[in-house]
């Protein structure tokens, strides 16, 4: 496990196969598809930015790197996916095996050029827009209010600032006019484009407008003072945001008491990202919509203003009988590609009991790359200390960088199929692009309008080899290469080019088994598995995960698997594979795959951060991680199972959205005697102290800020832990349970589950 | 002059109080150099202190107080107490007797109907007119009707005084009675002269010109114009001929009467197509036989007119109004001998003078009058004298007068007197300071008592019966039960016991108070709300800091219920709104960019309470100019800025005030340069022309309906330099009972005044919102079309989102059935309507006429200025659809058609050489004339001019309408010498240029435009004195009157905010001077005048005698 970690914090990769089944056949019966978790800008202290550009491949472009072969003498460099031979520059004419350039260094697979901000006039400082939506209870509103002042206090000074709101109408407010507060209202009904924009804003009311095509800021010949006029430094308009935040109402269009209020978030979204393409295309820019409820008015209504129709569920999505939803779906795909574009990104803070339409949303969050955050209310922590952290800067800062593109080379027997992530198909068509789609495909470009350190894109691979004769050679050249380039524009605001090239060796043919085990990531296998389960869930008709993942497992149990046939007490499994069973057992229980518990909007907030998330992230969403407090030991993990739960025990669980702090029975009486303020219990004070400053560790470092839950046995909140174990012990046990706890659910504990797979794997 | 006034009864007590709006009057206020230092008007407007206190005008407009009560006859100040222009204050100003005879040229305006007091030895020609019934003796007067009042020096005077002006015989030198008279269209009651001399005496007046005033000034006392017919005639007969020519020319201006000269010049002449009347005569040869007018018409004159030369009146008998009908011979009142020739047909030339032709005069003094005498209608003054009503049972003549006092029994009878038939409602005019106010009656709960059948209400004229416990509805007949608590027993008159003490039952009009029956939905509040064009052109030209400023000041006026509602949008070619509520630390704008399909950005906050938001609104008002100081914007999106703020007020309704300055060019409802495009394409514009009058397409028509739906009404301010097609425009305010407002060529130096001035009156005057009105009449009448600013949905209503006193519909009629003679036929217009205060009432007006089945009678008591206003209506109604000339024919026919009626059946005169008008409608062919010579129908004008003034007519009330086609020209230039002249307003000018002397300076109004000319030679001291200038290159077209520290320009503005005061408007200020457009455009409005735009009104009434001859022979 060691091994995959190091290789995870030398150049951010994780793999399910680090040993690479060598050919088609081989990887289709490996099941877990060949694929990487990538973090494209994880920080590495130790790596250098390079002052200079780099040496590209002349056939494949790809870049120098520590597994390209080099002849001094010659000065010439071969390319190791494309095998051409390159001369190096003259600037690199002092080579030598004495002295390498930092790239070529075996340690620095993973390394960053930084471009010579040469053109530093052109930098455009980030812009952010706010999208805030008004139709919410005043009490609402004051919450949402003082979380946008406090967040527009945190804006680095330089950057540019909009505001739009929206209710009925949509309102954008012009900023930089002096002599008065003043708006403009759009219709919340009707969708604008932007060329329409251009004409209603008067952004080219002195000058002829340019023909067609795109319409690009200063550049097509936009003043300065025009775009000015909405989007304004900080510094400059903190007044007339405040003034206009502190006026900020209600939407004041009355609502009959059976229906919802007009909301139009899509015409909202639209505008902005007219806005913005109008005035900062190319650059670095967030729309950070805020919204609290659902949308009602638009091409991206949710559902109707009446509130006899109810939003729709999942049920409704698999009957098809949601009928706004395509249509919705259908319009943010195209504001999705609008804004991908522009490489603009959507940011979205939704806090409503209800739900706001985060699942027809998704589609131009996650290709644009943006954050999102659901919460309950404006006023719970889990929104107020997120937005803060977006804006936060130091240790814990989310590191938001734009305009990132990403790009594959690989080995030639090696195709890629896509990504599931925050990103956009480029559509950039090449040899080593599958006829298989996976997510993100049909390409080997990708653009990421926002992406920061925390970002990792699932990048899914086939192995295209075909059968090998002679399985016995393992020559030298069995390595596969992958190099992956990330251009983005770091958070300072210069261009950087990181360059991570990797090489895994393939195995083909009997005896295999063995290399083929002991390169099993069984955490990232586990997490590309729930990406795969999720997305097919989304795009293909009638799946059904349950039987997928089952089948998928018995599968591999099977053919990795020690055991005799028919024999499922013989069954055993080898350490790399041994747990891989449980997150299975427990991505099956999870709200990625169990969605009936869940509302499409929770469902796609969930699938959103997973793809999203580092592979240690996710599998803590697959499988929450557990630890024990008690008097009798120090804090230790627990099993997932209801049986840790315990009357003297403390458990803090952290399933990723949520982190529950778990009294059990006793030290609740205790706690509610008020022992922990007695002098003399002090260990008990430190007791509960403990786990809290644990879950203050993991908050603090988690974006979207997780919520927290404070629980007693038996209280109401317990629900939050008992979701999550594993039911070892349900109303349907006869014998008495030690801790005291059972769940009632006629789930199947892990044992039925692991005899079931036991039996099935042997067949 | 205070001495009329006043009625003798104690001062009504809201007189006092009452402050009515505008200040028209501001520089009498002021200390002299006030104004220097102000150059506009414009402050000078506000009501910096009102004396009088009360600011507030009743809700019904109650007139201020008697203006006249304070000021000491000759002081100047007439108006300060009076912000308010409406009243009729020009009661004061007439002065009750004639004093100054001689200097009234004028002709009287045909026998105002005085009521046959006694007539008084002071006053004898109005009464005269009329004697009363028993008074045969006084024929005489009858004769001198024609010279109405006072001095009136021409050839009628002389008949005056035989009536008995002792006192004015030495004035006229030679006046003799009869023969004199004759040559001149006698607008008496007499038959004229005709007798003996008559062919002299038609000549006569040229050669008394010559001879008597040979190259005398014209003007001095215009008296002496007149005075000439004396001359003797013959002697005139063997001047004649050519010489005769020119002498006209030195008495009326050469263009004048170009008639008289031999029959070459004439050719052009409308009438060229026969040798013109005048045309043979000069030659001395007998008409050639064949002509229409052949010499047979004409020498019949002398000798052979009919009546007897009826000398002393072979006396009309008299023509009291309410008398039953005179032998038809009688009623003849008047005969033109004008045309004819001299008895022999040796003199060729017949002329008529045109000193002595029917003039309008306005009536010199104050009438009281009741409407009801003896259980008979009265027929009332007219429309544009001064009078007092006293509603005795028919409603006041202001809110509703008929065409014809008496109603034709059968349709045949109205089609053959060529007449109109149809009633002018005005609902909400200003009463006479000294009129009472309308009584308000509350039936509760089960509201007014009406007609079960018809709906009719309760008015006097309803017949109880039974006891009283039945009434018969004297609209449909029908016999309903009295509610029990509305009965009372009757008296033995018939009547009920408390008929008098019961408004209902003894008063013409009335109001009720609605119960919730009329109502749709609660009374809404006052909702005002300003749409200001803010584009650049509108900026730039310093229409939008007008605009805002007038707004700002106005605020204030604004009816203060509590909770009248403001709300403020601008515009270009967006759509800004501001949200004024309080809590705002200053009004946000919110701008709806989208033009094509608009809305209200906010539902709620663009609309507030005044109470919240004036500081608010006074800053914004004040910020806007500046706000939008850079803009660049030159489009106008007029027509989604309306629909917007439409949308804004959908669930109040209330008015819509847009000041609007460029052609509406973007969004919807947008427009085009059409005039452009039509002068382009001239061939296919000429035929077309009309085309542009009307709206282009339907999409302003459409909104409008929809506003007036929603009970929002819309006014328009216009303050351009260019073509907006206002044709188009206009249809909004049309629709929805607004009204529009021309500043055309804008200017930031005089009209801010103006504009502010309109605001004011536009807020301030009685008015009412969501109304809707509908006339009711006795079976055998009924309505045939309405005609105004309104909507109409379903027939037999009209929907009157505003309605205010300076509305007037028209409601034609037409028979279903015959009447009974000797019956009476009821009017009753019921006009249901939201007060500014929030209270729902109904307006019951009833008038009550006998039906009559002969002719004369309906003669006798046609109603001149009402039927010229109908004439004047149904014109601006045609033009638009039918060519220009096709209108004007149709103009002349109509009077054509009444006074061949009158000739063919009433006269008793069978000389074809006459041309007789009837007593009432003498007016008729003048005012005719300068309606086909008006800006409408001219074919000259811009065609927003036009479209304007089709506008403009389409909700004109009586009183305005005959000043509007006829103006009014007041010399001003030797104010100072008539110190003793009680009037403010000096002696009317008739309108011929012969009358404009190049020494003199000369006011004309008509309405809404005044118009200041200055001669070529002016003592330059008299225009240092006006206008602080020392000759005329330095006084620009456009001017801010201002006062100056000298009684003559004191007087000046005395005069001009009187008249002010008598139009409720402010009249926009223009000087002329000759040789250039703007003296073009002054003596354009000389309609006397033979011009290109028709003939000199000679040779109209001899056109119009011609085609009556042509019509009786055919």
């Amino acid at each position: 496990m060691a091994e995959f970690l190091d290789l995870e914090n030398q150049d951010g990769v994780r793999m399910p196969w680090n040993v690479v089944p060598g050919t088609k056949q081989e990887a289709t019966s490996c099941v877990v598809p060949v694929a990487a978790i990538y973090t494209p800008i994880k920080p590495f202290p130790n790596m250098p930015a390079l002052p200079y550009s780099p040496l590209r491949c002349r056939t494949c472009r790809s870049v120098l790197n520590p597994f390209s072969i080099v002849d001094f003498a010659a000065k010439i460099w071969i390319c190791p996916f494309c095998f051409q031979r390159n001369h190096f520059p003259p600037h690199y004419n002092s080579i030598s095996d004495e002295n390498l350039p930092a790239e070529l260094f075996p340690q620095y697979t993973t390394i960053e050029y930084e471009e010579k901000t040469s053109s530093h006039s052109s930098f455009i400082p980030p812009v952010f827009i706010f999208v805030v939506d008004t139709c919410i209870i005043e009490e609402e509103m004051v919450f949402l209010k003082s979380a946008l002042s406090q967040a527009l206090d945190l804006l680095p000074d330089h950057s540019l600032v909009g505001l739009i709101t929206f209710g009925t109408f949509v309102q954008v407010h012009e900023l930089g006019f002096g002599q008065i507060a003043k708006t403009y209202v759009f219709k919340g009904s009707k969708d604008v484009s932007k060329d329409q924009l251009l004409e209603h804003m008067n952004f080219f009311l002195k000058k002829p407008k340019p023909p067609t095509g795109v319409i690009a800021g200063a550049r097509d010949g936009l003043s300065a003072e025009s775009i000015a006029r909405f989007l304004l430094p900080a510094s400059e308009c903190e007044f007339a945001l405040n003034s206009v935040l502190e006026e900020l109402q209600k939407d004041p269009w009355p609502v009959p008491a059976d229906q919802r209020a007009t909301r139009c978030t899509s015409t909202a979204l639209s505008i902005a990202a007219s806005l913005l393409g109008a005035c900062v295309p190319g650059s670095g820019a967030r729309i950070m919509a805020f919204v609290g409820g659902p949308s009602t008015e638009g091409p991206g209504a949710i559902v109707s203003k009446s509130l006899s129709e109810p939003i729709r569920s999942h049920k409704d999505l698999d009957k098809d009988s949601a009928q706004h939803f395509h249509k919705a779906v259908k319009f943010y795909e195209g504001l999705a590609k609008q804004l991908v574009h522009q490489g603009h990104v959507l940011d979205l803070f939704a806090c409503a009991l209800d739900q706001v339409g985060i699942a027809e949303l998704k589609v131009a969050i996650e290709r644009t790359g943006g954050l999102v955050v659901l919460a309950e209310s404006f006023g719970h922590s889990v929104f107020k200390d997120s937005l803060k952290r977006v804006f936060q800067s130091g240790d814990h800062d989310l590191g938001l960088s734009s305009n990132g593109i990403f790009e594959i080379n690989c080995s030639k027997d090696i195709k890629i199929q896509g990504i599931i992530g925050p990103c956009a198909s480029l559509e950039k068509k090449g040899p080593l692009v599958s006829d298989t789609v996976t997510g993100q495909g049909n390409t080997s470009a990708w653009k990421m309008c926002g992406l920061n350190k925390a970002t990792s894109l699932c990048l899914i691979f086939e192995n295209i080899k075909k059968e090998i004769p002679d399985t016995t050679v393992q020559s030298t050249s069995n390595q596969f290469y992958f190099q992956f380039l990330t251009y983005y524009q770091h958070q300072g605001g210069q261009m950087r080019l990181r360059v991570t090239t990797l090489s895994r060796r393939w195995v083909a043919g009997q005896g295999s088994m063995q290399d083929l085990i002991a390169g099993f990531d069984q955490e990232a296998a586990a997490v590309v598995m729930a990406r795969l389960v999720s997305f097919k869930m989304e795009t293909e008709a009638e799946f059904d995960p349950i039987r997928w993942l089952d089948k998928a497992l018995i599968h591999i149990c099977s053919r990795f698997g020690d055991y005799q046939k028919d024999t499922p007490s013989s069954f055993s499994l080898s350490p790399r594979f041994s747990i891989f069973p449980q997150f299975v057992f427990h991505l099956r229980r999870s709200q990625f795959v169990q969605v009936f518990n869940n509302s499409p909007d929770e469902t796609a907030y969930f699938r959103m951060i997973l793809d999203r998330e580092n592979v240690a992230n996710s599998v803590v969403m697959i499988q929450p991680s557990l630890i024990s407090y008690s008097f009798h030991s120090g804090p230790e993990p627990a099993l997932l199972d209801v049986a840790a739960i315990a009357a003297d025990r403390i458990l803090l669980l952290d399933s990723y959205f949520t982190v529950v702090i778990f009294h059990g029975s006793t030290i609740a009486q205790w706690r509610k005697a008020g022992y922990h303020n007695l002098p003399e219990h002090q260990a008990f004070s430190q007791l509960l102290q403990a786990p809290c400053d644990d879950a203050d560790a993991i908050i603090k470092e988690r974006f979207p800020v997780p919520r927290l839950v404070v629980c007693d046995q038996h209280g109401s909140q317990a629900r939050f832990l008992l979701a999550k174990l594993n039911p070892s012990a349900t109303y349907n046990n006869e014998a008495p349970i030690p801790g005291g706890d059972i769940i009632f659910t006629d789930d199947v504990s892990f044992e039925v589950f692991l005899d079931h797979l036991q039996r099935l794997a042997v067949q | 002059m205070a001495a009329n006034v006043p009625p003798p009864g104690a001062p009504r007590p809201n007189s006092n109080n009452f402050v009515p709006p505008p200040n028209y009057n501001p520089s009498a206020q002021r200390p002299p150099d006030y104004l220097a230092e102000n150059l506009q008007n414009l402050n000078l407007n506000r009501p910096p202190s009102m004396p009088n206190s009360a600011p507030r005008p009743s809700p019904y407009g109650q007139p201020p107080p008697f203006p006249s009560s304070a000021p000491p006859p000759g002081v100047p100040v007439a108006s300060p107490p009076f912000p308010r222009p409406g009243p009729p204050p020009g009661v004061l100003a007439r002065p009750s007797m004639p004093l100054s005879g001689p200097s009234q040229a004028t002709l009287p305006p045909g026998g105002a109907p005085l009521r046959p007091t006694g007539p008084p030895v002071g006053q004898p020609s109005p009464f005269v007119s009329r004697p009363p019934p028993g008074s045969l003796p006084s024929p005489m007067s009858g004769y001198v009707t024609p010279g109405c009042g006072p001095p009136s020096s021409g050839p009628f005077q002389s008949s005056s005084l035989l009536s008995g002006q002792v006192a004015q015989r030495p004035l006229q030198p030679g006046a003799r009675p009869m023969p004199l008279s004759s040559p001149m269209i006698a607008t008496g009651q007499f038959v004229p002269p005709s007798s003996g001399p008559g062919g002299l005496m038609s000549n006569g007046p040229p050669n008394f010109t010559s001879g008597a005033i040979p190259g005398a000034p014209r003007f001095p006392p215009i008296g002496n114009v007149q005075q000439p017919p004396l001359g003797p005639p013959q002697t005139a007969m063997s001047a004649m001929a050519p010489p005769r020519a020119p002498t006209m020319h030195s008495h009326l201006g050469g263009s004048v009467v170009s008639a008289p000269p031999g029959p070459p010049t004439q050719p052009a002449s409308p009438f060229s197509a026969a040798p013109s009347p005048f045309s043979a005569p000069p030659q001395g040869m007998p008409p050639p036989p064949g002509s229409p007018y052949g010499s047979p018409s004409w020498p019949l004159q002398p000798g052979q007119v009919a009546p007897p030369p009826p000398i002393p009146g072979s006396a009309q008998p008299p023509r009291m109004f309410g008398m039953p009908p005179p032998p038809p011979n009688q009623s003849m009142t008047t005969i033109s001998p004008a045309i004819g020739q001299t008895g022999a047909p040796v003199a060729g030339s017949t002329k008529i003078d045109p000193n002595q032709i029917p003039r309008p005069l306005p009536g010199s003094s104050v009438v009281l009058h009741e409407t009801r005498q003896g259980n008979q209608a009265n027929p009332p003054p007219p429309a544009t004298s001064d009078y007092i009503v006293k509603d005795t049972g028919n409603c006041s003549p202001r809110y509703m007068r008929c065409t014809i006092n008496q109603i034709p029994c059968t349709a045949d009878l109205l089609t053959t007197s060529g007449m109109p038939l149809a009633l002018l409602v005005q609902p909400f005019a200003l009463p006479h300071p000294s009129e009472e106010p309308i009584q308000v009656v509350d039936f509760g709960e089960s509201g007014p008592v009406r007609c079960s059948r018809c709906k009719g209400y309760i008015n006097p004229f309803m017949k109880f019966i039974d006891q009283g416990r039945r009434f018969i509805c004297n609209f449909c007949g029908f016999t309903d039960e009295t509610p029990r608590d509305y009965h009372c027993n009757l008296g033995p008159d018939g009547r009920r016991r408390d008929a008098d003490e019961r408004p209902e039952l003894c008063r013409g009009t009335v109001e009720f108070v609605a119960t919730k029956e009329f109502m749709v939905r609660d009374p809404m509040p006052a909702v005002y709300f300003f749409l200001i064009d803010v584009s650049m052109n509108a900026i730039q030209t310093g229409a939008t800091a007008a605009a805002c400023s007038a707004i700002n000041q106005v605020i204030a006026d604004l009816p203060e219920g509590p909770l009248t509602i403001v709300g403020i949008a601008t515009f270009d070619s967006t759509i800004h709104f501001y949200n004024l509520k309080r809590a705002l630390q200053q009004p946000l704008m919110l701008i709806v960019p989208d033009v094509q399909d608009v809305y209200t950005p906010l539902q709620t906050d663009v609309l507030v309470p005044l109470s919240e938001c004036r500081q608010h609104l006074e800053l914004l008002l004040e910020s806007i100019p500046t706000m939008f100081q850079n803009s660049k914007t030159a489009e106008s999106a007029f027509g989604a800025a309306i629909k917007a703020a439409f949308l804004a007020m959908k669930t109040t309704g209330g008015k819509l005030l847009v000041f609007q300055s460029v052609l509406p060019s973007t969004g919807i409802g947008a427009l085009s340069a059409r005039e452009a495009e039509g002068r382009a394409n001239i061939s296919s514009g000429e035929k077309e022309a009309h085309k542009l009058l009307q709206p282009v397409d339907k999409t302003l028509k459409t909104m409008a309906i929809e506003f007036a739906e929603y009970q929002v009404c819309v006014d328009i301010f216009i303050t351009t330099q260019s073509y907006v097609d206002i044709a188009s425009i206009s249809v909004v305010p049309r629709t929805t009972g607004g009204q529009v407002y021309y500043y055309y060529p804008f200017s930031a130096l005089s009209d801010p005044a103006k504009l502010y001035n309109d605001l004011r009156w536009n807020v301030t005057r009685p008015q009412g919102f969501e109304a809707v009105m509908r006339v009711r009449c006795s079976q055998g009448i009924q309505v045939q079309e309405y005609c105004g600013n309104f909507c109409r949905r379903v027939p037999t209503d009209v929907d009157l989102p505003g309605i205010d006193c300076d509305k007037t519909i028209m409601v034609t009629l037409k028979h279903d059935d015959k009447l009974q003679d000797g019956s009476e036929c009821a009017f009753q217009c019921a006009l249901l309507y939201t007060t500014v205060y929030g209270q729902r009432r109904i307006r019951v007006t009833t008038l009550s006429l006998p039906c009559t089945s002969m002719l004369t009678n309906l003669f006798r008591s046609a109603d001149l200025d009402t039927q010229f206003t109908c004439f004047l209506k149904q014109a601006a109604n045609e033009i638009p659809s039918s060519p220009l000339l096709r209108v004007r024919e149709q103009v002349t026919n109509l009077c054509i058609n009444s006074l061949l009626s009158y000739r063919k059946f009433c006269a008793t005169v069978s000389s074809s050489g006459q041309l007789i008008l009837p007593e009432a409608l003498k007016l008729l062919p003048l005012y005719t004339l300068a309606l086909i010579k008006s800006t409408g129908l001219r074919t000259d004008g811009r065609i927003d001019d036009r479209s304007f003034w089709i506008n403009y007519v389409s909700s004109l009330s009586t009183p305005l309408a005959v000043p509007l086609v006829y103006p009014r020209m007041v010399a001003i230039h030797d104010l100072d010498s008539k110190e003793d002249n009680d009037s403010i307003i000096p002696p009317v000018i008739p309108l011929s240029s012969e009358h404009v002397n190049e020494k003199g300076i000369y006011l004309l109004e008509n309405g809404e435009d005044c118009f200041i000319y200055i001669g070529n030679s002016v003592d330059p001291d008299i225009l240092r004195k006006l206008f602080g200038v020392n000759s005329t290159d330095e006084v620009s077209t456009q001017i801010v009157l201002q006062q100056y520290d000298n009684s003559l320009s004191k007087k000046l503005n005395d005069v001009v905010n009187e008249i002010r005061r008598q139009r409720c408007n402010y009249l926009r200020l223009k000087l002329c001077k000759k040789g250039d457009p703007s003296g073009m455009s002054f003596f354009s409005y000389m309609v006397e005048d033979q011009s290109q735009g028709g003939p000199s009104y000679v040779e109209f009434l001899v056109h119009i005698h011609r085609q009556i001859q042509v019509k009786m022979s055919s």
